[in-house]
């Protein structure tokens, strides 16, 4: 401390504060919720409240009250090297916003949160056909931006520890609980006329907005039955046709087209009388509607992500007739994904019943989100 | 529509059900007896239906008719190798048994070859349907 007479003053404002901590909630739930394809509907709401406080945060860099203002920390390199020496020698001053260090990094956090919210767009946009940019960005290049999306979401995180880091040496230095300040908005300062206001309605807006958003993007999954679960991400409806869904789906699900490439189902079709052990017998009409159908929504025209991944991963030399042989299905349903003891549950059966976790099976589409397992 | 009406309809409607799946059956069985076969028996059929038939995949397994519709004519069954169900196959627990030739035909041939190893007599065939059509 360097003044006897200090006081309490409000240094970070509400609306600053809520930022923060909302930030931390919405950056953890996206860390955690990207472990598994499954969790995507929330690891998109994070992604999404993740990107909005950013935008937030810019537009309050500058009109926001002091301590929350770009300019007040937007300190020199010099100052940081300075700062970071007299940390090592005992002299480094006390900042009442952030110090120098400590801005560089909000700074870097800002770039580096953006950056990971818009590959993410990207990703969304380009892998599963969703999102604001799902009519401009390929699946190709949405492929290519996952990458992106997480080495900007480890630089991030790596960001996230150095700020942890910094938080705790800079509270043993001076003396002071950096983490209460930003729960409660005060620490000393040297008069009152050096605190900011508190902004506390707008505060308390971000916060409802935040709790009424998540209650809004949430509430299928409460009022959802066991007849008709909440299936998330409504995607248009992939091209049908009633006598493939007749045919097909008597004895199985019918499979969408999209699912194996053409090779595949006019393979397929030749063999109609030997088809996994039965002769399905079809009418020469019958046979050459359902064969048409097939091969113009195959694979190759498919824009979905697993039409395109499934038929990505079959060589092109070989010509498969279960999906299951595929790859990409071998890998996304290997041990480390699904647990063995599902195959041998009779509630699933056989690897051909999909839509005993896919929710959407019979759609085609194949929804990360869509994906639930069952109790065993 | 008042009440009356209302009755008169349903009653008509499910007539004519059971008028068109009575015809269908009595084409399909005349369609049998000129491909040679004769004096159709429903206990015939019902021996059919419950008979096992080495499993041509795995041997010392049994295939019956059964294996995929379940014991029971008035309830669903489940396809034997996808799992998927199978509505019941009596006609009084599912109206649309029995109603469309082509599709009786379709699934002799399937399931006569999956369980059988053969396709079916003109004889087996319509023995099962009248065993089958009182249930």
């Amino acid at each position: 401390m360097n003044n006897k007479s200090a006081t309490s003053i409000v240094v970070w404002d509400l609306p600053t504060r809520v930022f923060h901590w909302l930030l931390v909630i919405s950056f953890s739930t996206a860390w955690i919720t990207s472990e598994n394809d499954m969790f995507l509907y929330a690891h998109v709401y994070a992604g999404y409240l993740f990107f909005s406080l950013l935008m937030f945060r810019l537009l309050w860099g500058i009109v926001g009250s002091r301590y929350a203002q770009f300019r007040s920390f937007a300190h020199n390199w010099n100052s940081v090297t300075d700062y970071l020496k007299g940390l090592l020698n005992g002299t480094a001053e006390r900042h009442v916003g952030h110090n120098p260090a400590g801005g560089w990094a909000i700074f870097a956090m800002l770039v580096l949160g953006l950056l990971t919210a818009l590959s993410g767009f990207v990703v969304f946009g380009g892998e599963e056909g969703h999102g604001p940019l799902k009519y401009l960005v390929g699946f190709n290049i949405g492929n290519e931006a996952k990458d992106f999306h997480e080495v900007f979401a480890m630089g991030m995180l790596l960001m996230v520890f150095l700020h942890l880091g910094g938080v705790i040496v800079e509270s043993v230095f001076h003396k002071e609980n950096l983490v209460l300040a930003m729960l409660t908005g005060h620490k000393e300062g040297q008069s009152d006329s050096s605190g900011v206001k508190a902004y506390r309605q707008l505060g308390v807006i971000l916060l409802l907005v935040a709790f009424g958003s998540a209650v809004y993007y949430f509430r299928g999954y409460v009022i959802e039955s066991p007849d008709q679960p909440f299936k998330p991400f409504s995607s248009p409806a992939l091209t049908d046709d009633p006598t493939w869904r007749k045919e097909c789906g008597d004895c199985h699900l019918a499979f969408h087209p999209s699912l194996l490439p053409t090779r595949s189902w006019l393979l397929m079709m030749q063999q109609q009388d030997k088809h996994f052990g039965d002769d399905l017998a079809l009418d020469p009409d019958v046979a050459s509607h359902i064969t048409k159908f097939l091969v113009d929504n195959a694979a190759e025209h498919g824009i979905t992500e697993p039409s395109q991944k499934i038929s990505r991963s079959i060589p092109a030399d070989q010509i498969l007739l279960r999906i299951t042989e595929s790859p990409y299905w071998k890998n996304k349903h290997s041990d480390e994904h699904i647990d063995p003891a599902y195959w041998k549950s009779k509630k699933i059966g056989s690897k051909a019943n999909c839509a005993a976790c896919h929710l959407d099976a019979d759609t085609g589409w194949f929804e990360d989100s869509g994906m639930r397992l069952p109790k065993l | 529509m008042n009440l009356r009406t209302k009755i008169l309809v349903g009653f008509s409607l499910i007539f004519t059900a059971t008028l068109t799946n009575a015809a269908v059956v009595d084409d399909l069985l005349k369609e049998y007896t000129s491909l040679g076969a004769s004096k159709f028996s429903a206990a015939n059929g019902e021996q059919m239906w419950k008979k096992d038939f080495p499993d041509t995949e795995e041997p010392g397994k049994v295939r019956n008719c059964s294996t995929c519709h379940g014991k029971d004519l008035r309830a669903s069954g489940k396809h034997a190798k996808t799992g998927k169900v199978i509505d019941a196959i009596a006609p009084s627990a599912n109206k649309d048994r029995l109603t469309d030739p082509k599709f009786i035909e379709k699934w002799f041939l399937r399931n006569c070859k999956w369980v059988v190893n053969r396709e079916c007599t003109a004889q087996e065939k319509g023995d099962f349907l009248v065993f089958l059509r009182d249930k």
